[in-house]
């Protein structure tokens, strides 16, 4: 197990390498430079811009610049917000993702869960079929149509949420966001826990478990509920680097200062570091909670035999 | 007497399937649909395209059965229209990325070790790789021909199949039937499609179903991006978002695109439950 | 020398158009340009105290007058207006600024806040007019070319350090630094030396303005520029805290080591969520400043209408014209719309086929635009038709082409014959691509165009959306060859929209190069006078109209959504609002 660890923490590096490469290359492709603009600018003044931004020199040496800081941990200035570097950025957005988006797989994995749990024992009852209608919606209105739906309802007509805005400490502003980013999500696990719920209960050994007599409740914690937590161990490690790096659609419509806004703002305003930087972040949470999924397949079924 | 059953599972998976009034309602609708969008645009008097600077913004009346939008464009034929993008795109962008990410997952579970970990670090990686960037490269690169779409929303949407698939291929892979098969001197690629593939089926039909309406959406992304449709064509995905600009005040305007939108996919969903139950080696019916 | 009072126009509102700029309604302002007053030859040397009187005394506006002829009054308060006792003044940006120093600014937004943290020689009035600032008074020489400003010597930065002419030359000197970076250093091209010492061909001290004394500033302009006062107003013209920038370096705009010396200062900064600032207690003119704080939260045009619905927001700045009509249903005066210093055009590539000495072509296109639909069915009512590139200034006759009174059959025939003299048919019919910026409300508009010249030319073209940078790059390298160019004013004149089609300007995307309009531009901008300079222009944008270099289609409006009970505010042409004015009465419910 800990060389398993060790070997797949020792291929990460060469990996993050890659990514920040492949960032870097087609941020640097994608035409158009981050001090464009439609307005006039004398040629003095953007090469002076450009040297203190290092633009001038060869790319190969903006790379490895790059590079250098990045082991020292600096991602470097933004190249849009003037004074201000990518670290502080990150440091200032990232928590908030974190809250607002781990806060918000948790609950759906337990009202997700659940749902699918129950649709999976209770299968072709109106247990399946109601929840399964729900999750379907869950998936087919898209978050764009949801959350400016939720604050009409909550915000606007009701008045018993605030509309956006974002203050530690204070649960209020994390419902709205909580509940629209979390929607979709109920729907994939609970569509996929059923899946996964019917496959494993049906199983041979499950029925033997049965026959045996043992309490429906042992049968499902103690011997479905792992093989069950296979497919979402695989779908979960995705979604929570994605969604810890925040969705440019809640944040911008609750007003939340995350940084899955920097995605877009970051690629349209060519601000090359931003994009490197936020890109090499999620990259690492990639890793890391693939990492985490492959250990869980381990654990969850102890005939998964782990090969670095 | 009663016809003799067929050999092939498939052919019993089928009349598992017309057993199942839920998944049949889904195919139905689904068909329904892809019928109205072919049909309705053949047999109204309005196009998707032509403006009509009297009736902006109508409210659905005898005339124009689904209103109109800001142009005075009829919305049922844009609408049957945007369907039959969406759903083409849907299918075909789910069912490239289903099968590149089956064999990619299947591979790396299968055969493991180094090959294992070359392909899902690429996984990883293409996971990281910064998506608007590339599509703004591609379409500098490419032009906008439609075709870009399939293959913008195909570099991405089959990374989760692939770590799905990977996942369930390493735990079927040491279960005893495996280990028999292999006794038998099955080769690898028998292997793989025989006993592995129909075990992974159902969790992949899932999955698949789960991402018909991901790559609609994503569809509607890219055209904002500058790839996909042309205007004035619309896909449902691009309907769907320019209605809910209008939520309050032509309400509409999103309701009923996104009831199509959700239709669909409920259908999808629907069927592909069925389609699950029906192909499951286990199920007693 | 006239006195002042016989220099100041009759006191009208200006009715261009039936554009009037909208107000509180507090006070009837008057809405002049306070050009015309400059154009009073003034011996050298002779401080005209009166005429610093005069201004105050017309910008004052009705209510009461503060103290003293030195004290600039905006609008004031009725005496008995009941205020709220929570005097927040929440305002919407449309993006996050990307930074609050002025001399790195480049866009609006930034320029919304900056105008509440710092104060030039002069600043916006209430009516968006400059008004003594800094500066209490200024005089300028026969030939427009020479400037003289006073300042007063009770303005105070943020940490009680007096405002002198010194944080006036640094800030410049700073903006022009070819090292400093600002993107903007283009806009202080009227001083002297300026262009030559930012694209680094002068060292600093070639620049034309010296201060005699601290409190005394000397600027020497290149050629007469009227719109200088209104320049003065902007944010790469504000004075800068020299020893605050020494110290922290790039952090200096922090809200924990900025020194401004505007109406407010800057409480806190959350980058995608919002800016608070508040009131600045040792700001000269502290007591004329209403709001205690104010908060900008920069979120995305439509987002803003609910959170505006919330009551979250006071003064939404800026909707999408597709909501208009309903806004103004459900909201009815809340609902205000106001003309911009800024065209949505399209332009044409002057330098290839099939625009390209093809008048006719040209012309056809432009003329089988229906303007009145677009603006009034399409945009439902929320944009002003275009005929000719300049917006509407006071002051300033513009000169629409015949063809924009014609009946619309009248211009149609004549569109299809112009067409047809071109070489084009139904049969064979014109295939052109028009580009435009990646936008959301501009896909229908391009499709209404698009369908237009189907209609009634048969003309074929396509709308193509890029993104913004790849456009801009076609465009600098003229591979488009009809585009949409939509344009801002820098500042209060003509020249900065007719500059546009000049010979070799950067931003001549359509390589316009007509030798007589540059001979009428450069006619113009020598002109001391500020009528005869106009009027040259209006000359020089008959000469583009007649050759339909491009096409208009709307002078940009401003819409914005303001509570009932927050009062003060006038729009005008810039659409700058500052905070300063606003001020909160006493409301129930949101």
């Amino acid at each position: 197990m800990l060389r398993f660890i060790l070997r797949r923490l020792g291929v990460a590096v060469p990996t993050l390498l890659v990514i920040v490469t492949l960032a870097f290359a087609l941020l640097h492709a994608t035409p158009g430079g981050p001090f464009d603009s439609a307005k006039h600018m004398p040629a003095a003044i953007l090469k002076s811009i450009e040297a203190q931004y290092h633009l001038d020199e060869p790319l190969w040496r903006q790379y490895l610049r790059y590079l250098g800081n990045l082991l020292q941990g600096d991602l470097g200035p933004s190249f849009q917000y003037r004074n201000t570097s990518v670290n502080e950025l990150v440091r200032v957005g990232f928590p908030v993702d974190v809250l607002v988006g781990g806060l918000a797989l948790l609950v759906a994995l337990f009202v997700g869960g659940s749902l699918g749990l129950i649709a999976a024992i209770r299968r072709r009852t109106a247990w399946d079929y109601l929840p399964m209608f729900f999750a379907s919606l869950g998936v087919a209105v898209p978050v764009f149509v949801v959350a400016p739906l939720l604050i009409l309802i909550f915000a606007v007509q009701l008045h018993w949420l605030p509309s956006g805005d974002w203050r530690w400490g204070q649960p209020r502003y994390l419902i709205l966001p909580v509940t629209a980013l979390a929607l979709p999500f109920i729907a994939y696990i609970a569509r996929m826990t059923r899946g996964a719920g019917i496959e494993v209960l049906t199983s041979p050994y499950i029925r033997t478990a049965r026959a045996k007599g043992l309490a429906p409740r042992t049968i499902l914690l103690r011997h479905a509920l792992r093989p069950i937590l296979m497919p979402l161990v695989s779908f979960l490690g995705p979604a929570f680097a994605g969604v810890l790096t925040g969705s440019i659609i809640v944040e911008s419509v609750f007003g939340l200062p995350g940084i899955g806004r920097y995605f877009l703002v970051g690629a349209i305003n060519r601000d090359y570091t931003l994009v490197v930087g936020i890109t090499v972040l999620y990259g690492a949470l990639i890793i890391a909670f693939n990492l985490l999924a492959d250990l869980c397949y381990a654990w969850l079924d102890p005939r998964v035999r782990l090969q670095p | 007497m009663s016809p003799a059953r067929s050999a092939t599972p498939w052919a019993r998976a089928w009349q598992r399937l017309r057993r199942r009034p839920p998944a049949l309602i889904g195919l139905g609708t689904l068909i329904l649909i892809g019928l109205l969008a072919v049909i309705v645009p053949m047999l109204s008097p309005y196009d998707f395209a032509t403006p009509d600077w009297d009736a902006l913004l109508q409210a659905p009346t005898g005339t124009h059965w689904f209103g109109t939008d800001a142009l005075g464009r009829d919305l049922l034929v844009r609408l049957m229209w945007g369907c039959r993008i969406s759903l083409l795109v849907g299918l075909a962008a789910s069912l490239i990325s289903v099968l590149i990410g089956v064999l990619w997952g299947a591979t790396a579970g299968y055969i493991g070790g180094k090959t294992d970990s070359l392909l899902m670090r690429t996984v990883d990686v293409l996971y990281s790789v910064p998506f608007i960037p590339l599509v703004i490269v591609l379409t500098v690169l490419f032009g906008r021909s439609f075709l870009l779409v399939f293959v913008a929303i195909g570099a991405v949407s089959w990374l989760d199949i692939a770590r799905i698939v990977r996942g369930q291929t390493l735990s079927l892979k040491n279960r005893e039937f495996i280990e028999a098969a292999r006794a038998l001197g099955l080769g690898d690629a028998t292997m793989i499609r025989r006993h592995l593939l129909p075990n992974l089926l159902g969790i992949v039909i899932i999955y698949a179903t789960l991402t018909v309406p991901a790559v609609i959406i994503f569809e509607a992304f890219l055209s904002f991006l500058g790839l996909g449709v042309h205007a004035p064509l619309a896909s449902l995905g691009t309907l769907v978002a320019d209605g809910a600009h209008h939520l309050k005040s032509h309400p509409y305007l999103l309701t009923i695109p996104a009831v199509f939108l959700t239709l669909i996919i409920v259908s999808f969903g629907l069927l592909g439950d069925g389609l699950r139950d029906a192909l499951d080696p286990h199920e007693a019916r | 020398m006239r006195p002042a009072a016989d220099a100041l126009p009759a006191s009208k509102c200006h009715n261009s158009r039936e554009l009037l700029p909208a107000d509180s309604g507090d006070c009837g302002h008057r809405f002049y340009f306070v050009n015309r007053i400059l154009n009073v030859p003034i011996r050298a040397g002779v401080r005209l105290v009166g005429l610093a009187v005069g201004i105050a005394a017309l910008l004052g506006g009705c209510g009461d007058r503060a103290d003293g002829p030195q004290r600039r009054a905006p609008a004031s308060i009725k005496l008995g207006t009941a205020l709220a006792a929570d005097q927040t003044v929440t305002r919407s940006l449309r993006d996050m600024p990307r930074t609050l120093d002025p001399s790195l600014l480049t866009d609006v937004y930034a320029q919304y806040v900056v105008d509440d943290l710092f104060e030039g020689l002069t600043v916006l009035g209430a009516d968006g007019n400059p008004a003594p600032g800094v500066a209490s008074a200024w005089e300028t020489s026969d030939d427009g070319k020479h400037w003289v400003f006073h300042l007063r010597h009770e303005a105070r930065w943020s940490n009680g350090d007096p405002v002198t002419a010194a944080d006036f030359l640094y800030a410049w000197h700073r903006t022009l630094d070819p090292k400093t970076g600002s993107e903007y250093a283009q806009a202080l091209a009227p001083i002297v030396g300026a262009f030559e010492i930012a694209t680094g061909k002068a060292s600093p001290d070639a620049l034309g303005v010296s201060a005699p004394d601290p409190y005394t500033i000397r600027i020497d302009l290149v050629a007469p520029t009227p719109y200088l006062l209104a320049l003065l107003c902007d944010s790469f013209m504000q004075p800068e805290h020299r020893a605050t920038i020494e110290r922290y370096g790039d952090d200096w705009t922090r809200p924990e080591h900025i020194v401004s010396n505007g109406p407010f200062v800057l409480r806190e900064l959350i980058i995608g969520d919002r800016i608070t600032v508040a009131k600045n207690a040792r700001y000269w003119n502290a007591s004329s400043v209403h709001p205690s704080r104010v908060v900008y939260y920069p979120i995305d045009q439509i987002t803003q209408i609910s959170r505006y619905l919330a009551g979250d927001i006071q003064f939404a700045d800026d909707f999408p014209s597709d909501q208009f009509r309903y806004l103004k249903t459900l909201l009815g005066t809340q609902v205000q719309m106001s003309p911009q210093l800024a065209i949505d055009q399209l332009g044409f590539n002057m330098l290839q086929p099939p625009f390209a000495a093809n008048r006719d072509l040209r012309l056809a296109l432009t003329m089988a635009l229906d303007r009145d639909v677009l603006a009034n069915k399409v945009r439902q009512g929320a944009e002003f038709p275009a005929y000719t590139l300049m917006p509407p200034l006071p002051g300033y006759t513009p000169a629409p082409p015949e063809w924009a009174a014609w009946s619309t059959e009248h211009r149609h025939a004549e569109a299809r014959r112009l067409y047809a003299a071109a070489g084009y048919s139904r049969e064979h019919p014109l295939h052109v691509q028009v580009d435009y910026d990646t936008n959301e409300s501009s896909r229908d508009l391009f499709d209404a165009m698009a369908a237009m010249w189907r209609m009634n030319l048969g003309a074929e073209v396509e709308p193509y959306n890029e993104e913004f940078r790849v456009l801009l790059q076609n465009l600098r390298l003229h591979k488009s060859l009809l585009f949409a160019e939509d344009w801002v004013g820098d500042y209060p004149d003509p020249y900065t929209f007719l500059q546009l089609y000049e010979t070799g300007f950067d931003e001549n995307f359509s390589g316009t190069s007509d030798p007589e309009f540059d001979a009428l531009l450069k006619a113009a901008t020598s002109e001391a006078d500020v009528a005869r300079r106009y009027a040259d222009f209006t000359r020089a944008e008959a000469r583009l109209n007649e050759d339909a270099n491009y096409i208009p289609y709307f002078y940009r409006a401003a819409r914005h959504l303001i509570k009932p009970y927050l009062k003060g505010w006038q729009l005008n042409v810039l659409n700058r609002i500052p905070s300063r004015y606003l001020y909160v009465l006493e409301h129930e419910g949101d």
